[in-house]
């Protein structure tokens, strides 16, 4: 019997994959790493709320390349009720310019969401980042049209048991480490189809080389870890 | 010289009913012979058939819910006063009659953009606190107060006009002296006009000097001195508002009118407020204050309302109020000219909005909760980051101190102990370390001594965690995550 390659087809590019062409590449922020641009369809969904599920609020240094260029920009990158304490000297050595950070902490359930919503629909922030403790359906819709309205990508780390909940999120991850750096599954994906992963090399060492602060604001300061 | 007289014709209702959306059936009452007569009711009473002149019992059956309140003079010339504070943004020459100031503006229309513009802006904003004004505009002071009285709107700028303006009006507008007015009367004179025609010596000799003195100093043949008005260096106003008021929201109403006034008072002064106070009065129960913080100097109402909106959404009211005061202590210089040519920062520019969320954040979660992060310059991670105002830059020194090692994203607020098996950290399983540890000792100078070796560790579950070894406690405990 003759054994087909799969990935040797997909990359022969005679297997249909289902896809509904290529995604506008206006409305996709280059995530910074490759495996993982390559798995999203160019990047993270702009103006979109985006779901990453873990068992132990994983998944931010998926975010770090977008976190340094987006902080080249006058917008706040704003934290709403971090886990632990974002460690300011190593966001620093990777190149985030930390003073765009917005700490939002101490805060009720309640008050983090709407701290959430009020940040995205600002147009005054390019990321919004929030560890929610509990979500309704209709509050993930309400982050998903704020998110819309303000044109800022909102990330939203949750449970893996969340994977449960219906959400009209545009991607929603399951991330999980593993040895060789964070594994990532799509769930759901606008545009295209859950099912896939791949394994973003984070935190092998060594670091990427971090831009330089002064990279000037309009370049854009993309880091490629495989390089 | 050009004056602009603002008659206000409502002061007596709107000194009570200014701080509500819909008033109900109000009535002015004053003491008129040995009883109580109403002199001014607004347009609810008015439907009700109520009339200046009708006896208070009588105004009371036609409307058994109408609200009385005794006439008060000293509140209608404090009134006027604060009105006054407002004006200053107009003129620096401000002068007063009964229900009417008086603005000379000839020095200041180019700088409002001409009249049209200056009288427009002046009805919307004296709308929006909450008084209802006729004006006139004339070359004397008195000429304009005399028409803003009874022809509204009058707009006067040479002798002739003022002459034949000033003609048809009876002669009892003018004074009410009741030996001028009885005299005039008996020589059969009705109108200005008729008087005006008369050689001024002989009407010197009928009527006494007042009469001619004040008919000179109408058109402006004789000086009008008036005395100098200064601005006072705070503001401080209340509005009452006409029974209680038990939901905040309701509050902004009466809110907004003071922010009106004050953002006169500050164009006036060239400054803008960063602090308001705002103290809620209730019955019977002590005064709640509370204050409002603006991150920039500000004098927008329109912004200014928007922070008090989060404000008051989360204030707990002990009880219902009656009166709503601000106060504002200081001023600080605002440079309004650069911000508009500059463009791209005012309210709607990128750094507008900014401070549009930081001051919306700030005002209902509470400053410490809404914070920037800033590296500071220390080898101990506890110490090597601070919580900062947001956006505020690092200083050049307080860049972080520890280059190319492995750091984790993430920090605990507190190390956490971890149990130790066989000389073995544990956390969910036993930890695999990484080799080479880092050291750091540091502190011995501020009492805070640490002496510590870092480690990277995998856990059973995948996880990259950042422990220590206590060398001098000799205990394991893990500070930070990397995923």
């Amino acid at each position: 019997m003759q054994v087909v390659d799969l990935d040797e087809l997909k990359r022969s590019g005679v297997l249909w994959r289902g896809r509904r062409g290529q995604p506008d590449p206006g409305r996709l922020l280059p995530s910074g790493w490759e495996v993982l641009d390559e798995l999203l369809g160019g990047g993270w969904p702009r103006a979109a709320l985006v779901e990453v599920l873990s068992e132990a609020h994983q998944g931010l240094p998926l975010l770090l390349p977008l976190l340094v260029r987006l902080s080249t920009r006058p917008r706040w990158l704003v934290w709403v009720a971090p886990p632990y304490v974002p460690y300011a000297p190593a966001l620093a050595a990777r190149g985030v310019q930390v003073e765009r950070l917005l700490l939002v902490h101490e805060v009720s359930g309640g008050q983090s969401l709407w701290a959430a919503e009020q940040a995205l629909k600002s147009g005054a922030c390019g990321v919004v980042l929030a560890w929610p403790r509990q979500l309704q359906t209709a509050q993930l819709r309400r982050l998903q049209l704020a998110a819309e309205e303000g044109d800022c990508v909102a990330i939203l780390f949750r449970p893996v048991r969340a994977a449960q909940q219906a959400s009209p999120a545009a991607l929603r991850l399951r991330v999980c480490p593993v040895p060789s750096g964070l594994e990532v599954e799509v769930l759901k994906r606008r545009g295209g189809w859950g099912g896939d992963s791949c394994i973003v090399p984070v935190g092998t060492e060594p670091m990427p080389d971090a831009v330089p602060a002064a990279a000037g604001p309009a370049t854009p300061c993309i880091l490629r870890p495989g390089s | 010289m050009l004056w602009l007289a603002l008659y206000f014709p409502q002061l007596l209702i709107e000194v009570f009913a200014r701080g509500r959306q819909q008033a109900g059936a109000l009535a002015i009452v004053e003491p008129s012979g040995g009883r109580e007569q109403v002199s001014r009711c607004n347009g609810a009473a008015q439907a009700y058939g109520i009339r200046p002149g009708l006896a208070l019992p009588a105004a009371l059956a036609l409307c058994a819910g109408l609200a009385v309140q005794r006439r008060d003079r000293a509140r209608e010339q404090r009134a006027l006063d604060e009105l006054a504070l407002w004006a200053y943004q107009f003129s620096p020459r401000i002068s007063f009659e009964p229900s009417l100031l008086l603005l000379e503006i000839g020095a200041s229309l180019r700088l409002f953009g001409g009249l049209p513009r200056l009288l427009d802006t002046v009805q919307r904003e004296l709308g929006q606190i909450g008084y209802s004004v006729q004006h006139a505009l004339a070359m004397t002071a008195t000429a304009a107060g005399l028409l803003a009285r009874n022809r509204p709107g009058c707009q006067v700028s040479t002798r002739g006009a003022l002459r034949e303006a000033l003609a048809a009006l009876p002669l009892a507008c003018l004074t009410r002296d009741p030996v001028t007015r009885d005299l005039v009367r008996h020589i059969g004179l009705d109108s200005i006009a008729d008087v005006l025609a008369l050689p001024r010596p002989e009407l010197a000799r009928r009527s006494g000097p007042q009469l001619p003195q004040l008919l000179d100093r109408l058109l402006g043949e004789a000086p009008d001195p008036r005395p100098e008005w200064h601005p006072p260096q705070h503001f401080s106003q209340t509005i009452e508002l006409l029974g209680e008021i038990g939901q905040t929201t309701a509050l902004l109403f009466p809110a907004r009118r003071l922010m009106v006034a004050l953002c006169g008072f500050l164009r006036g002064l060239g400054g803008g407020a960063q602090r308001l106070q705002w103290t809620l009065l209730h019955r019977d129960h002590p005064e709640t204050r509370f204050g409002q913080g603006l991150l920039e100097p500000s004098r927008d109402p329109d912004h200014m309302l928007e922070v008090l909106r989060e404000r008051v959404e989360r204030l707990q009211l002990p009880a219902p109020v009656v009166a709503i005061g601000l106060r504002v202590d200081d001023w600080l210089a605002f440079e309004e000219c650069n911000r508009d040519l500059l463009g791209g920062s005012g309210p709607d520019g990128p750094s507008g909005r900014d401070h549009a969320l930081l001051e919306r954040l700030a005002n209902r979660l509470g400053g410490q909760c809404v914070r920037g992060l800033r590296c500071h310059a220390d080898h101990r991670p506890e110490h090597a980051w601070r919580l900062c105002a947001p956006g505020e830059p690092g200083a050049a020194d307080t860049a972080p101190v520890q280059q190319g090692r492995a750091q984790p994203l993430w920090l605990l607020p507190q190390p956490r102990p971890l149990q130790v098996h066989q000389s073995v950290p544990q956390y969910g399983g036993p930890l695999r370390l990484e080799d080479l540890p880092e050291r750091i000792e540091a502190g011995w100078w501020d009492g805070f001594d640490v002496t510590r070796d870092y480690f990277v560790a995998h856990s059973r579950a995948g996880e990259r965690l950042w422990v220590f070894h206590d060398r001098r406690g000799d205990g394991w405990y893990l500070h930070g995550v990397f995923m």
